[in-house]
């Protein structure tokens, strides 16, 4: 509930919402838009609150910040952690439930794929931080097990 | 061009997954293996191959014909009483068996590399038992996961991700639903995949076996609660370990260097293997396994091999072609002199034993048989190539757990070079001609 | 001023010798394999500096390594990787190899670490 700290929680109802707090859930969901606010565009006295919520959001509503995952291919190690871990991967690829390396040609929603003892991200487009809705939206499961540390999840 | 699924024999996890493509000579795609699997792929044409038998004169290697080479050995076994066999823990199940073989007709002392790794947990396994585990149960059903004493993410990069990130069939949410708790003093890089429900437990140089002891105390009592600290660790990790070992449905603990070579003698093991029985025997619904974790990828095969035809699983002298007892050790052997020349395959000792053992070997005749150049090439007297098993020949090949593996054949080895097998036959036959 | 420190010998993916000898040469096996890993107080209580190395020594021999940085490692320890150069300062107790626990007094030194070839020969000469 971190975004709800930063809408201007006087349940307007401007938005089309009867509170403030289902507007911050529909937000985080990705059903409506940082815009949609418009108190919190228009009046000055919410504009830190307003840069602070794009920031979070990863720059909605204003100029789109663009997602990557940056693999450091020295540290990467090809342990294939982020290949199992991955749930985009688990749905596509039934061997990586197991453990095993996917299939090759992959499949063409296939985030991630150990070649030649590196890992190598394929298409970034079917990534959940993109496509899911809701708490899925947040999913950082790659970053988080890289036992060596090698991936990151930024936006530029 | 296909891509084949193919056992990799990078270590000992000996992963089954790993695509290769070829085109007949070289490997060129390699997806799904680790960068160690990488290398091992990449060895038919390393720069370090070695491809013709060398004879060393006058202080130097010399490329010499296979004739003269096994004429030398022929000549270095001759004048010898007390060889000693060493290695085959990168050789298959069969070219072991012929390793024995031959120690049996030049009655030698063979031993293989499990003798510095993880050898002495099934002599002790032997007297007390030991629970097993395979690698498809940890899979499917363990939601425990203990590393004693083992960076698996640098030493076997691939095995966190099979066990702890797979999703199994009882276990259908994988990650979730699994706990690992790894033991040991440095923080490595498998901390790396902690979440917050898991324990990591910074262990004191040394005080595994206070540990164990501790724990064993506590296991016999009901919902027993520790009041001080063990071994530096904090007594609420301590703790929450003990509820985890004695609550898990399926556990397993994975032991590595860390534990067997802290301690040189015998008794951490026993304790250990008591450990898991009593946690076992105490448990209702569930149960605790045991998996030894080494670094080459046939170790458990040499132990197979011998534990069947001799009954022992390592450390067998054979005098007038008949096995006899002995307590000794390769590590002893060498230390007090007791040999006369040494054959070394497909390892590198110079490069793992102190260096005083490394000037006694060197001062005896040394035949290398090995597919890569290494530290112990550099000082043998004689070198025989041989081909890469797993993927210049076939070969059976035990996985860590004790699952015999067949590994197959992609790349056909560099004319004139015969399997690990086949050279230690020939120089049987050698011996056999008058 | 020698201070009294624990060796442990581990294999490490980036200093792995079957990938150290699959491309390496004497030189990259050198700076790969010659290095041990200690912690940053460690790092000050030697007054050390970045170009400085460490040299080892105990009962069994001496060796001089590269040094690094890693805040990972406990105090009073230093990680080897396995090789040569980690042999000249381990030995067997109890007929068994000593590769963890072996006590050791480190000092900060100017010299450089040996070569490979060097090591070699010291094997072979009589």
């Amino acid at each position: 509930m971190e975004l709800y700290k930063y809408l201007p929680q006087t349940n307007c109802k401007k938005c089309g919402k009867p509170t403030c707090m289902s507007f911050a859930l529909e937000l985080l969901q990705g059903k409506v838009k940082i815009s949609d606010c418009t108190p919190l565009i228009e009046e000055v006295k919410y504009k830190e609150k307003y840069e602070a919520l794009k920031e979070l959001l990863g720059g909605e509503g204003g100029k789109e910040k663009q997602l990557h995952i940056e693999i450091d291919e020295d540290l990467c190690d090809g342990c294939g952690i982020c290949v199992t871990a991955c749930p985009v991967n688990a749905r596509y690829c039934p061997p990586t439930l197991s453990g095993k390396a996917p299939d090759v040609p992959h499949d063409k929603h296939q985030l991630f794929e150990v070649k030649d003892g590196k890992c190598v991200l394929l298409n970034l487009e079917h990534c959940r931080r993109l496509e899911a809705g809701g708490r899925e939206r947040e999913c950082r499961v790659c970053e988080i097990y890289c036992p060596r540390e090698a991936i990151e999840i930024i936006y530029i | 061009m296909a891509m084949e699924r193919i056992p990799c024999t990078g270590c000992s996890l000996l992963c089954d997954d790993v695509l290769i493509g070829t085109d007949g000579i070289f490997i060129d795609k390699i997806y799904g293996a680790c960068l160690k699997g990488k290398e091992r792929f990449n060895q038919p044409i390393a720069e370090n191959r070695l491809t013709s038998p060398m004879i060393r004169k006058n202080g130097k290697l010399e490329n010499v014909s296979w004739d003269v080479a096994l004429e030398k050995i022929k000549q270095i076994l001759a004048n010898s009483s007390r060889p000693l066999l060493y290695g085959f823990s990168t050789s298959s199940c069969e070219a072991q068996l012929k390793g024995i073989k031959l120690a049996k007709k030049i009655n030698g002392f063979i031993d293989s590399n499990s003798i510095i790794c993880q050898g002495k947990v099934l002599n002790v396994a032997k007297e007390i038992g030991m629970t097993l585990t395979t690698l498809a149960e940890v899979i499917n059903k363990t939601d425990l996961i203990i590393l004693w004493g083992s960076n698996a993410a640098a030493s076997i990069p691939r095995l966190l991700n099979k066990i702890l990130f797979s999703r199994g069939k009882f276990r259908m949410t994988g990650r979730e639903i699994k706990t690992i708790i790894i033991i040991d003093p440095v923080k490595t890089a498998s901390f790396g995949v902690m979440q917050l429900r898991d324990v990591a437990l910074h262990i004191e140089h040394g005080k595994d076996l206070e540990l164990i002891r501790v724990l064993k105390e506590e296991c016999c009592k009901k919902d027993s609660v520790l009041e001080k600290s063990v071994a530096g660790i904090d007594k609420e990790e301590l703790n929450r370990l003990l509820l985890n070992l004695v609550g898990a449905e399926n556990g397993v603990i994975f032991v590595g260097q860390g534990i067997l070579r802290t301690h040189s003698d015998d008794n951490i093991i026993k304790e250990l293997l008591e450990l898991v029985q009593l946690i076992n025997s105490r448990q209702e619904k569930g149960r605790m396994s045991l998996a030894l974790l080494g670094g080459h990828y046939n170790m458990i095969g040499f132990e197979q091999v011998a534990l069947s035809i001799t009954g022992k699983n390592h450390s067998l002298q054979f005098s007038d072609n008949n096995l006899i007892e002995t307590k000794d050790t390769i590590i002893n052997k060498i230390e007090k002199d007791d040999f006369d020349c040494s054959i070394i395959v497909g390892t590198d000792p110079i490069s793992h034993f102190p260096f005083s053992l490394s000037k006694n070997m060197a001062s005896k005749p040394i035949i290398c048989i090995d597919n890569r150049k290494s530290a112990t090439s550099d000082i043998a007297d004689v070198i025989l190539p041989s081909a890469i098993t797993g993927i210049e020949c076939e070969g059976l090949a035990y996985r860590f757990d004790h699952v015999p593996m067949q590994l197959k054949k992609v790349l056909d080895p560099p004319s004139g070079i015969p399997t690990d097998e086949e050279v230690l036959n020939q120089i049987i036959q050698k011996l056999d001609v008058s | 001023m020698p201070m009294k420190m624990i060796v442990n010998i581990v294999r490490m993916v980036d200093h792995d010798q079957a990938k150290e000898f699959a491309f390496g040469d004497e030189k990259s096996l050198k700076e790969n394999l010659g290095i041990g890993f200690i912690n940053p107080s460690d790092f000050e209580k030697l007054g050390l500096v970045k170009s400085l190395r460490i040299k080892l020594s105990n009962s069994f021999g001496d060796i001089i390594i590269e040094q690094e940085q890693d805040e990972n490692v406990p105090e009073g320890t230093v990680l080897m990787p396995v090789s040569i150069w980690s042999n000249q300062i381990t030995g067997v107790e109890k007929d068994e190899i000593q590769y963890k626990n072996i006590e050791v007094e480190v000092e900060a030194t100017r010299d450089p670490v040996p070569e490979y070839k060097d090591l070699i020969l010291k094997i072979k000469e009589k």
